[in-house]
């Protein structure tokens, strides 16, 4: 019996706006059993706000007060693709590339795909529920069975729309590897990006990711990673926030020897806010998470970081992770909230975290000056150089248009 | 051309404030070299620190001129495009901003506060490249971060290419000879030695006869107290090795 829309009303405690069109989408969608549990999990919750303790910072709700076409469109430039595949994901369409990497293959699913712990990512599970386009697309699955040896981008890009919700997955076969580059640049009031990587034995994937929403905008992007026996799975984010963004990434090891690096950088002007959170779980013996995340905030911007470690008794073993998170609150009235956590309960593990929050070094930008380099030109290079080492792992194709694109923001925004 | 007139200059906040800079008179003419010479604790990198505008210290009275311009109103960025160059006692680490990256955005910010063309790459390579031969600093070690891991008499090295690339109008040494081996003090001697110039003054601050043997001031200056005490030629301070600052001051006093 599929849930009518004034059962789903009363899910939801206290709808407000917002949640009320968000109803009246899913009503849209043709009925599904996965579909609707997907959405009843999010109605458990409605859109994550302050009162919710993984969301205490970033309060989707209160910014999110109805949903309202953007004012903008793309806030910046996807990065570059050149001649490499693109799938571009946008409001009402999707346009697939005419030519894939070798061994990546596209799986399109009309219909709606379970989502497992659901209740854990409520905007995960809001999208499950409502990428669906009427009479088209509803997840895109990305199967890859070799080495692909050249990227394939995703742009999730709006013009001006309400909404853009967009479910991936992508299954890693033994083996094989496939570089990922994601560019999540705005044009939609409020924008919510799903994907999920399964990651098979010895496989491996590397996933670069650039954020720019605009300060009208919500944006999340949340990444549900299981990693198979001996797979890597490395991830690099730049984000330039939203009027709130949340990049969102939940990972388990599941077998044994897998290797996680999880690094990201965030620099948020006036008006912006950006949120990493990441959840990894050791459910296996001897594998490795290394995460850096790197922030640069100004006056009126928030950054967020929520990093937790868990390490089961017994079946962590041998785990050895480490969590380093550091920022720059580079003017008065910068705002940095951040929560390291570890939870530790396997008795025979490397774990380590270090988290630091400060301004920038007076001595240093004293001696840039003495040397010619004006104040905010020696306060963007020191931040630039800063952020740097979150960047590293970008893939190469990409790694400079990130890093210039972090200098472009530093060199205009920073005085 | 440096012209300093009962200089004056605190350090500390409100009622913290010290006088350390206490009616300091000085005056290097262009072409010149003069050393400056005192105790530990004297104020000679202070002094330096303010001629160089850093943060922290409150000029109290007196004037500070460059070829007749007011430096006190200056940012320091603009100081040092104008010329005035400091090769610290302590340099700083700068991480993630390599040497030659560090080196070519002072130079091209100082030429474009100038309104100077910047310098092309291979220009800049070129001259990077002799200069580092000259002062023992492998290409290798100029890609890597500025003075991060550098050992101390590499940093006093690096301080004096940084001089000679950028070269600058004005430049005080406060303490470059200290830390370097007998080999390096001669190519840092060297280096000065090939920067002298009708054009150009040089400050010497430091601790020891043996670089002056090298580099044969003008003039040497006793700073003791926040001023200068006493002045005289290159035999001053043949005669503070000997009898030490007790001896020469005792008589002076
Ligand atoms: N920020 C400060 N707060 C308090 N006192 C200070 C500060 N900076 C310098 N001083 C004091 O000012 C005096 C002069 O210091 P300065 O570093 O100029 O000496 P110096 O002549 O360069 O000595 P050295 O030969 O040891 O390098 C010292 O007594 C020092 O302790
Ligand atoms: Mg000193």
């Amino acid at each position: 019996m599929a849930l009518s829309v004034s059962d789903l009303k009363d899910k939801f405690r206290n709808p407000g706006a917002a949640e009320l069109e968000l109803i009246a989408r899913y009503a849209m969608l043709p009925e599904s059993g996965q579909r609707e549990r997907a959405f009843e999990a999010f109605a458990s919750t409605g859109l994550p706000h302050r009162r919710m303790e993984a969301w205490k910072w970033t309060d989707f709700k209160a910014n999110l007060k109805s949903v309202e076409a953007s004012s903008r469109g793309a806030q910046c430039a996807p990065l570059p693709a050149a001649d490499q595949a693109v799938i571009e994901f946008s409001a009402g369409s999707v346009s697939l590339p005419t030519s894939l990497p070798n061994g990546v293959k596209l799986h399109e699913r009309k219909d709606a795909q379970a989502l497992g712990d659901a209740e854990e990512v409520p905007l995960g599970a809001m999208t499950a529920a409502l990428a669906g386009r009427v009479g088209g697309l509803d997840t895109l699955i990305i199967e890859v069975t070799e080495t692909a040896t050249t990227p394939l981008h995703i742009v999730a890009k709006g013009d001006r729309d309400e909404t853009n919700f967009t479910r991936v997955s992508v299954i890693v076969r033994p083996g094989a590897h496939l570089d990922l580059v994601e560019s999540h640049v705005g044009g939609a009031g409020f924008s919510s990006f799903l994907i999920e990587i399964g990651m098979q034995d010895g496989g491996s994937f590397n996933r670069t990711v650039l954020q720019h929403g605009s300060a009208d905008e919500a944006q999340a992007i949340t990444a549900v990673v299981n990693l198979g026996d001996k797979s890597e799975y490395t991830q690099t984010a730049l984000a330039f926030g939203a009027k709130v963004a949340r990049l969102e990434t939940r990972l388990t090891h599941q077998e044994s020897g897998s290797h996680a690096e999880l690094n990201g950088a965030y620099l948020c002007a006036k008006g912006f806010h950006a949120d990493f959170t990441s959840h990894v779980r050791h459910g296996a013996p001897s594998s490795v998470t290394r995460q850096v995340t790197k922030g640069a905030v100004l006056d009126g911007g928030t950054g967020v970081f929520q990093g937790k470690f868990h390490v089961p008794r017994t079946i962590g073993q041998h785990t050895d992770a480490d969590m380093q998170h550091q920022a720059l609150l580079l003017e008065d009235g910068a705002e940095v909230f951040a929560k390291p956590e570890l939870e530790i309960y396997a008795d025979d593990v490397e774990c380590a975290h270090g988290n630091t929050s400060g301004a920038l070094d007076p001595n240093q930008l004293f001696y840039m000056r003495q040397r010619g380099i004006p104040e905010a030109q020696a306060r963007a290079l020191l931040t630039e150089a800063f952020i740097a080492e979150a960047l590293e792992t970008a893939h190469e194709s990409v790694r400079d248009a990130l890093t210039d694109a972090a200098r472009s923001f530093l060199m205009e925004s920073v005085r | 051309m440096l012209k300093l007139d009962q200089l004056s200059a605190t350090v500390g906040e409100d009622d913290e404030a010290k006088t350390i800079i206490n009616g300091l008179s000085l005056e290097v003419p262009a072409g010149e070299v003069h050393a400056i010479m005192g105790p530990n604790g004297a104020g000679k990198s202070t002094l330096s620190y303010v001629l160089t505008g850093r943060g922290g210290y409150e000029v109290t009275g007196g004037s500070a001129l460059l070829e007749g311009e007011d430096l006190l109103e200056m940012d320091p960025e603009e100081r040092a495009a104008k010329g005035l160059f400091l090769s610290f006692q302590y340099p700083v680490e700068i991480p993630g901003v390599p040497v030659m990256t560090f080196v070519r955005t002072a130079m091209n910010a100082q030429r474009s506060a100038r309104g100077e063309e910047e310098i092309s790459a291979p220009d800049f390579i070129k001259r990077s490249r002799e200069l580092g031969k000259q002062l023992n600093l492998t290409p290798e070690m100029l890609k890597r971060p500025l003075n991060v891991g550098f050992s101390g008499g590499e940093k006093k090295r690096l301080e004096i290419f940084q001089m000679m690339m950028l070269e600058p109008r004005f430049a005080i040494l406060d303490e470059t000879d200290s830390g370097l081996d007998i080999d390096a003090l001669r190519t840092v001697a060297d280096g000065v030695n090939a920067l002298r110039d009708p054009a150009r003054g040089m400050l010497v601050i430091t601790h020891y006869q043996r670089l002056l043997d090298h580099i044969k001031p003008d003039k040497v200056h006793v700073l003791a107290g926040g001023k200068i005490i006493k002045t005289g030629g290159p035999e001053l301070a043949l005669r503070l090795e000997k009898e030490g600052y007790d001896g020469v001051l005792g008589e002076a006093a």
